[in-house]
């Protein structure tokens, strides 16, 4: 089979911190909107295209599409407007995202509320993408994970955001960072594009996410190869250290388990062999 | 000569669009469906382009859209020839002041397809009645399984009809007319139809591109000989496309010619009706798979496994090629075994297998009768069994390079019709005549050592125009015993 003629598989990770959104002047009901497009755009290049959608929420990540019927009817009705395929999509992650936002308990009951579970839904996008691949014989299936983000970093996912962004690395797995709102940069995803081959874009203007969307992040691999996209070249390469998840210039790294540490002296740490002083934010 | 036959189906369509008036295709792009499924068969950088420029507002030109293309050869050619056929199918505009658009419709038929405004009912109108018959058992509401079987008997019957094998039934007259008016069978002399290279050609191809080649084939009928509506019809085929495996559609929201058209989408397999009268219609998996390019027909063999719902592709292969040439077909289909007795030599035949092997002979016999030997090694490919997958190679090689050697032998020889000059009484005589005869071009053979040329059919008379000059010439010069002439001419 032809490179053109590759299914592509997108996961999409949306950020819906229901906090962070209702800050910026541009609402999560309108930006799902223009999503919801995007995705319908995405399934209409090919037949073959696939996508999933996870919520990336407070204390808590979801899947959104797709999830196993629970309930014995699937609702048959078929709208002559709309092609089939891209109906049903749309209506399962409006119900399913109306759900998560029904339950109010695990977001109350997270500490911190300012930034949403992006580490969780990394690893679930990358364990879905994993089944796919195996479970896909001839090999065609290409898949790139895109993540539409508000909220900051939160140091103390620090270490699974690596975890998880080596793993993308390692299984050649592009990761597109879209920040909608946000004034401080997120250091971690910015990362996390520039490790993987991906693209980060910060807008301007929220307003015309779809049209960014669409020239940005709908070229699959293949496309890629023959545009130039927009994105940020220059990546700040921030770390978190180990003990007190806090976002460090200049550290220590133990050279045998390479973890960097604020400072020599941590009563969270007990033994440590030839630390060495390494500047970890080189201009 | 063997004529080629495009491979893929996509091309086909793509040709016959090419060929529609502007205005026409302005017409097709008024329904969404038909946008969707046109946008499909685009190269996947147009495809890109169209997105981007979707649900912009802002006025482009070519430069700016070229800004967008990464400045390598390769890139910028993709570009060029997306942009290319953008314009021939009339999506993108170019405007006077050296702007290029979006072909109004379409944008706006495009956007409504994405985001499912409209009120088009374009992607099939569902039959919402309750189901009259459905309490009783004798009037069973059809499944997969009785789709797929429908869908099957026909196509096959039409295919059985073109390698003759005998059958009871023979397809219907419209079936007949469409088949002649593809060149894939002629009249004979008083005993019906027999089957043409072309249809040789056609039998090995893979189900979707036979469907397409038979439905453009349909069209061209259509507009001709029975008025209907080019653009209806094609807006149906597209429709058709996007429908819902299993699911049963009202024929209400159809204009006359489309409901035309369902009695002979019948006959071909790709619609299935409960009764001729019904107000309602099963699109078959003939029909959803038509724009998406998956397997249109599931195999024999799969027929225990649990049903899957997705119209996917499912294995088709069942041809086991050894080196030794010899060939393990496991299936008891008629049909396939029919179009391996094309060119292949059949040798015994089990409950769920038949052996064959390729010989020179039945190689020889199938390129006579037009097939190329391309097309016998993509049908061997596209139908090996999923065992042949663990070699390096699909097929082996020695197999693959033989049969283009046998191809290759049929060329050996190229015959010219051609005169024969000899008997040259001088060398230079010979001399002249070669030198008027190469200005000329018309040499297709010459030997200096035994004075022979030939010449071209064309050419001769020009020769020996030239000749019987020199002859008068040499008379009326030098008269005595030095002797004149050229060449006896011999065929």
């Amino acid at each position: 089979m032809k490179v053109d003629e590759d299914a592509n598989l997108l996961v999409l990770i949306i950020d819906t911190n229901p906090i962070v959104w209702r800050k910026s002047n541009f609402s999560l009901k309108e930006a799902l909107r223009h999503i919801l497009v995007f995705i319908n755009a995405h399934l209409a290049l090919k037949h073959d295209n696939d996508v999933a959608i996870i919520a990336s929420h407070v204390g808590v990540s979801k899947f959104l599409y797709p999830i196993p019927m629970t309930h014995e009817n699937s609702d048959k009705t078929i709208f002559p407007n709309m092609y089939q395929k891209f109906r049903v999509i749309d209506e399962k992650v409006i119900a399913n995202m109306s759900a998560l936002f029904e339950d109010v308990d695990t977001p109350n009951n997270y500490p911190d509320k300012a930034s949403s579970m992006m580490a969780g839904a990394l690893s679930m996008a990358l364990c879905y993408i994993n089944r796919i691949t195996k479970a896909d014989e001839i090999g065609h299936v290409k898949s790139r994970i895109l993540i539409i983000s508000v909220s900051p970093d939160s140091p103390y996912q620090y270490i699974s955001i690596m975890n998880c962004i080596f793993s993308a690395q390692k299984l050649c797995i592009p990761i597109d960072v879209c920040k909608v709102y946000g004034s401080d940069t997120p250091v971690f995803l910015q990362q996390a594009s520039h490790i993987t081959g991906g693209k980060y874009l910060k807008l301007e203007m929220p307003q015309g996410l779809l049209q960014f969307l669409m020239i940005a992040f709908l070229p699959d691999r293949y496309n890629k190869k023959y545009l130039c996209l927009p994105g940020e070249e220059r990546v700040d390469f921030g770390a978190a250290c180990f003990c007190h998840k806090k976002i460090i210039d200049v550290g220590y790294v133990c050279s045998v388990c390479l973890s960097s540490i604020l400072n020599l002296i941590c009563d969270l740490f007990s033994v440590y062999q030839n630390v060495m002083i390494l500047f970890l934010n080189h201009l | 000569m063997p004529t080629v036959i495009v491979a893929h189906f996509k091309t086909n369509i793509y040709e016959y669009l090419e060929a529609l008036q502007k205005s026409t295709l302005d017409k097709l792009y008024e329904e969404p469906a038909t946008c969707l499924a046109i946008f499909r068969l685009l190269p996947s950088l147009a495809r890109q382009l169209v997105m981007s420029l979707l649900f912009s507002t802002q006025i482009m030109s070519k430069a700016d859209l070229r800004q967008w293309i990464k400045n390598d050869k390769e890139s910028l050619s993709k570009f060029e020839e997306a942009l290319d056929k953008l314009q021939k199918l009339h999506i993108m505009i170019e405007q006077e002041n050296k702007t290029i658009a979006l072909n109004s419709s379409f944008k706006q038929k495009f956007q409504e397809c994405l985001t499912g405004g409209g009120t088009h009912q374009s992607f099939g109108k569902l039959y919402n009645k309750p189901h009259r018959h459905s309490q009783s058992n004798s009037h069973k509401l059809p499944d997969i399984k009785t789709l797929d079987e429908h869908a099957k008997t026909k196509w096959e019957e039409i295919l059985h009809f073109m390698v003759g094998t005998d059958r009871m039934n023979s397809p219907g007259a419209s079936v007949l007319k469409v088949v002649t008016k593809a060149n894939l069978m002629r009249e004979k002399e008083g005993k019906g139809l027999e089957i043409t290279n072309k249809g040789f050609q056609f039998l090995l191809q893979d189900v979707n591109t036979q469907v397409w080649a038979f439905l453009i084939q349909y069209l061209d009928l259509a507009s001709e000989m029975l008025h209907m509506n080019v653009v209806e019809v094609l807006n149906f085929f597209f429709m058709l496309g996007s429908l819902e495996l299993g699911q049963d559609y009202s024929v209400e929201g159809l204009t006359d010619t489309q409901r035309q058209l369902l009695d002979d989408l019948t006959n071909y397999g790709l619609i299935y009706r409960p009764k001729k009268s019904s107000k309602r219609y099963y699109p078959t998996r003939l029909a959803t798979t038509l724009t998406s390019g998956n397997s249109a027909i599931v195999s024999n063999s799969s027929s225990n496994n649990p049903t899957d719902d997705d119209d996917s592709a499912t294995e088709q292969g069942f041809i086991i090629v050894e080196t030794n040439y010899k060939l393990y077909a496991y299936t008891s289909s008629q049909l396939q075994i029919s179009v391996l007795n094309l060119f292949c030599n059949l040798q015994f035949q089990f409950s769920n297998m038949v052996t064959a092997e390729l010989t020179r002979e039945s190689v020889r016999k199938a390129l006579k009768h037009g097939i190329t030997a391309s097309q016998i090694i993509s049908y061997l490919t596209s139908h090996a069994h999923p065992q042949m997958k663990k070699r390096p190679a699909l097929l082996p090689s020695t197999v693959v390079d033989q049969i283009q050697l046998w191809e290759m032998e049929l060329n050996r020889l190229v015959i010219t019709n051609s005169y024969l000059y000899k008997e040259f009484r001088t060398f230079a005589d010979y001399e002249v005549v070669l030198k008027h005869a190469n200005t000329l071009g018309v040499v297709v053979w010459s030997s200096d050592s035994k004075k022979m040329i030939g010449i071209t059919e064309a050419g001769h008379e020009r020769v020996k125009a030239f000749i019987k000059r020199k002859i008068v010439q040499r008379r009326s010069n030098g008269g005595d015993t030095t002797s004149s002439a050229g060449g006896t001419p011999a065929r």
